[in-house]
């Protein structure tokens, strides 16, 4: 991945990251009880953590897509759209956590 | 040797707040200071560019740190907090998650905007970006030390 194409890493890292934390689409959990991996929700082991997932698939769909994109297009991509898109999906994430404090 | 750990992710943590907070403040748009240079002057007065580089590593390295320790804060330390009824404390660890994470999403643009001479568009681009990880990392930086004091700071 070069230049360009990590401006479109960046922008779309935190939306995949936020979407696959609403939408439990972790790549896989980890449970530090049983100090095991798994692909999919396996009960009876205790807690489990989704955060390595969550980054995970983010990470993967985020480069998936920057490797996608033709270079032009990419290019052309105004660098701004890095920061608004991210600090739109920052604001998105603290409404949605309000939860907690309510 | 999670105590070592939890210290040596600290540590870094300071290191991280420090140069991050320089650069930050470097690339704020205040007007220069007149007559001899303030302290806060001296403070954003450094080669800004410079810091990008251990930033990122900073950045992964602590945020690597995070990752080991979290096992034992989702066995022992989040059950605590959900004892002791404390939503606000898982709350605000939750961000913390988030804004980590999202950082590092983030490092890749944000190295290459330091890395490139400043054109149309990039100057406040590479601005806004390093005052949004600024604040990941002032977020982190307070939370962690909270949550790890939060029994000594709580009645």
């Amino acid at each position: 991945m070069k230049g360009p194409a990590l401006k479109i890493f960046s922008m779309l890292f935190g939306v995949f990251y936020i979407a696959a934390f609403y939408f439990d689409l972790a790549l896989f959990r980890y449970y530090p009880e049983a100090r095991q991996f798994h692909w999919a929700r396996t009960d009876g082991i205790g807690v489990v953590i989704l955060w390595y997932g969550w980054i995970v698939t983010a990470a993967l769909a985020s480069a998936a897509v920057a490797v996608a994109v033709p270079r032009s297009v990419a290019e052309r991509l105004s660098p701004r759209w890095v920061w608004i898109v991210t600090a739109l999906v920052v604001v998105v994430t603290l409404i949605y956590e309000r939860r907690y404090f309510v | 040797m999670i105590v070592v750990l939890l210290i040596l992710h600290g540590l870094l943590a300071v290191g991280l707040l420090g140069a991050i907070t320089h650069q930050a403040l470097s690339v704020l748009p205040l007007a220069a200071a007149k007559g001899p240079r303030t302290f806060i002057g001296r403070f954003r007065g450094v080669n800004a560019p410079a810091y990008a580089t251990p930033i990122v590593v900073l950045f992964v390295v602590t945020a690597i740190g995070g990752a080991l320790l979290y096992p034992q804060y989702r066995i022992d330390v989040r059950p605590a907090l959900e004892d002791m009824q404390n939503a606000a404390a898982n709350g605000v660890f939750e961000i913390k998650e988030h804004l980590i994470a999202i950082g590092l999403g983030l490092l890749p643009a944000y190295w290459q905007l330091w890395q490139q001479p400043p054109e149309n568009g990039a100057t406040s681009a590479r601005r806004a970006v390093t005052l949004l990880l600024a604040f990941f990392v002032w977020w982190g930086f307070i939370v962690g030390h909270v949550l790890n004091n939060i029994r000594g700071l709580l009645p």
